[in-house]
C-alpha cells in the first residue's frame, strides 16, 4: 500500500485527491508555485513544498523539482492529477526510475498512446469502429487533397500528439488546405513537439459520450457507466452529465466491449476513459483514450457510488480490483458543472482576488471541488477552472434543479465567473428536453 | 519619439510576433500573452519602427509591462 502521496499538480484536484488519501490513511505531499503559495490545501496536504516560479516550465512541468520533492518527503508515490504531467510518458518514466509508484498507465503505455493515430489504429484492429479518416499520420498537403476529392468535404485536420482542442482545422474545401495545414504544424511543433497529422471526416451534429474505465494488474477491466459531454465551448467541456439519456441498454454494453477490447490490447492499467463521438443516426465511433482521471470524474462517482481515486491509488500498489462488472449498477443523474474565471459574455479570463466567497455545504446531492478562499489570487498563469459544482438527484430533471439551486447559491466575488453560462444552459428549455450537441453553446449565446 | 507597448493583460508571454527593424501599423499585433491559457492578442498603439524586443516566451507579465519599444513616426 502507499504510504505517502504526492500530487505533482494545482487546484481543485489537490484538494479532491487529499480527501481520499485522508480517507485511506494515505499522508500527502501538496506542492506549489511562487503564486499559489496561499491555497488551502497547503494547509490541509501533511507537507507542502515550493518547487518553483509561476512559469510552469519551472513548477508544475518542472520533472526534476517534483521528483526531488518527493525524495525530500520521502514520499513513495506520484499521483499526477489532470493536465500539466500527467499524460508524459517522460514523467512517468522519471517517477518510475526513481524507485517510486506512477498513479496512472506504465511510461510505456502512455508513450504509446500519446499518438492518437496509433490508438485509432489499436482501435481498428480490435474491430471498434473509429471516426473515419486516416490510421496513419498524413505525410503532406497532397494527402488531404487526395482524401478530401475522394470522400469530400468539410474534413478536419488533427494533431496526432494534440489535446484541449488545440490545432484542430476545420477544412471546407480544396483552397484551404494549405493555410490549414501550415497552421496545424506550427502549433504542433510548438505546443505538443510533433507536427504529425490525421484527418478525420466531419460527423454532423455529434454527441460526446465517454466511457469510464479501472483496469488492475492483473488484466480485470470494469467499466463505470458513461458520461455525456457535448456541451463545450471552443473544444472544452462546460456542462457534464451521467448517465447518457439517449442510449438503450444494449448499447452501453456494446459501448463496454469495445473499450474492454482496447484496454486490453493496449495493456493499459490504471484509470482512463474512451471518447466516442455518436452520430445523427445513432453510430457511435472511437475518438481517443485520456490516460488520466478526467476533470468531470465525480458525475460518475455519484451515480455509481463509487471512488476512482481510491481505485486508482489501489491499483497502482498493485491490488487487485476488489469488484466485479456486474457489481456497478448505474443509479439517479448526476451533472457536472465547470465554473471558470471568465466574463460570462466575452470569455475574456479574469484572473484577480477572491474579495468573498460563500458556497452551498456539500451533502448527498451536492458536491462541490474546488481550491478557493476569500482574499485568494487567482494567478493568469493557468488554467481558468475555478470550481466544480456538482448535483446528484433520481433523475435528470431533479439533478437539474438542484444544479441551479447550487449554482444560484454560489457567491465569489472579485473575479468574473461563467456561472451565468452555466445556469443559461441549465434553464434552457432544449437542455432540458437534452436536445443538445457539440454546438449548442454557440448556438444559445449568438441569440 | 519612443514608446512601449505594454502589456494589456497579466500571463505568460505566449509570442512575439515581430522582429526588431521592422515597420508597424497602428492597431497591427505585435504579440500574444497566454492568460489562463486564452491566447490574447496584443495591437500597437502607433505607427512606428521597432526597436527592441523586451518581452520574450513564457516571461510572467503584469499589466503594463513593457513587451517591446517602437520608434514612432511622429
Amino acid at each position: 500500500m502507499i504510504k505517502k502521496l504526492l500530487i505533482a499538480n494545482r487546484g481543485e484536484i489537490v484538494s479532491r485527491i487529499i480527501r481520499t488519501c485522508k480517507d485511506m490513511g494515505i499522508s500527502t505531499v501538496a506542492v506549489y508555485s511562487e503564486p499559489d503559495k496561499n491555497m488551502p490545501y497547503l494547509d490541509i496536504a501533511d507537507n507542502s513544498v515550493l518547487i518553483g516560479q509561476a512559469n510552469p516550465l519551472e513548477s508544475y512541468l518542472n520533472i526534476e523539482a517534483l521528483i526531488n520533492a518527493a525524495i525530500k518527503t520521502k514520499s513513495d508515490a506520484i499521483h499526477p492529477g489532470y493536465g500539466f504531467l500527467s499524460e508524459r510518458g517522460t514523467f512517468a518514466k522519471a517517477v518510475e526510475k526513481a524507485g517510486l509508484i506512477w498513479v496512472g498507465p506504465s511510461s510505456e503505455t502512455l508513450k504509446k498512446i500519446s499518438s492518437k493515430s496509433y490508438c485509432r489504429h489499436i482501435a481498428n484492429k480490435v474491430n471498434v469502429p473509429v471516426i473515419p479518416g486516416t490510421l496513419k499520420p498524413i505525410s503532406d498537403s497532397d494527402a488531404i487533397l487526395t482524401y478530401g476529392k475522394k470522400h469530400g468535404w468539410p474534413l478536419f485536420l488533427k494533431l496526432d500528439k494534440g489535446g484541449g482542442g488545440k490545432g484542430i482545422e476545420i477544412i471546407k474545401n480544396e483552397r484551404e488546405i494549405k493555410e490549414a495545414f501550415k497552421r496545424a504544424i506550427s502549433i504542433g511543433k510548438m505546443a505538443f513537439g510533433s507536427s504529425d497529422c490525421y484527418i478525420e471526416r466531419l460527423i454532423k451534429n455529434p454527441r460526446h459520450i465517454e466511457i469510464q474505465f479501472i483496469a488492475d494488474k492483473k488484466g480485470k477491466c470494469i467499466c463505470l457507466g458513461e458520461r455525456e459531454c457535448s456541451l463545450q465551448r471552443r473544444c472544452q467541456k462546460i456542462i457534464e452529465e451521467a448517465p447518457f439519456t439517449d442510449i438503450t441498454e444494449q448499447e452501453r454494453q456494446t459501448l463496454f466491449e469495445r473499450t474492454k477490447r482496447i484496454v486490453r490490447e493496449i495493456g493499459y492499467t490504471g484509470a482512463g476513459t474512451i471518447e466516442n463521438l455518436r452520430d445523427a443516426d445513432g453510430n457511435f465511433y472511437f475518438m481517443e483514450i485520456n490516460a488520466r482521471l478526467q476533470v468531470e470524474h465525480p458525475i460518475t462517482e455519484f451515480v455509481t457510488g463509487t471512488d476512482i481515486v481510491k481505485w486508482q491509488l489501489s491499483i497502482a500498489a498493485g491490488e487487485k480490483l476488489d469488484c466485479e462488472q456486474k457489481d456497478i449498477k448505474i443509479k439517479g443523474h448526476s451533472i457536472e458543472a465547470r465554473v471558470y474565471a471568465e466574463n460570462p459574455k466575452t470569455f475574456i479570463p479574469s484572473p484577480g482576488s477572491i474579495s468573498f466567497i460563500s458556497l452551498p455545504k456539500n451533502d448527498k446531492n451536492i458536491r462541490i471541488d474546488h481550491a478557493l478562499k476569500k482574499n485568494l489570487n487567482i494567478p493568469p498563469y493557468y488554467d481558468p477552472l475555478l470550481a466544480k459544482v456538482i448535483s446528484y438527484g433520481t433523475n435528470r430533471a431533479e439533478a437539474t434543479r438542484l444544479l441551479i439551486a447550487a449554482l444560484q447559491n454560489c457567491r465569489i466575488k472579485g473575479i468574473e465567473t461563467t456561472i451565468p453560462v452555466n445556469l443559461a444552459i441549465l434553464n434552457h428549455p432544449d437542455y432540458l428536453a437534452g436536445k443538445i450537441d457539440t454546438k449548442f453553446i454557440d448556438k444559445i449565446l449568438n441569440h | 519619439m519612443e514608446k512601449s507597448i505594454n502589456a494589456i493583460m497579466p500571463g505568460l508571454c505566449a509570442r512575439v510576433v515581430v522582429a526588431e527593424g521592422d515597420k508597424i501599423s497602428k492597431s497591427q499585433e505585435i504579440a500574444v500573452i497566454n492568460c489562463m491559457k486564452t491566447e490574447i492578442s496584443v495591437p500597437s498603439e502607433y505607427n512606428g519602427v521597432v526597436k527592441k524586443i523586451i518581452s520574450k516566451e513564457w516571461d510572467e507579465l503584469q499589466v503594463g509591462d513593457p513587451m517591446i519599444i517602437i520608434e514612432t513616426a511622429e
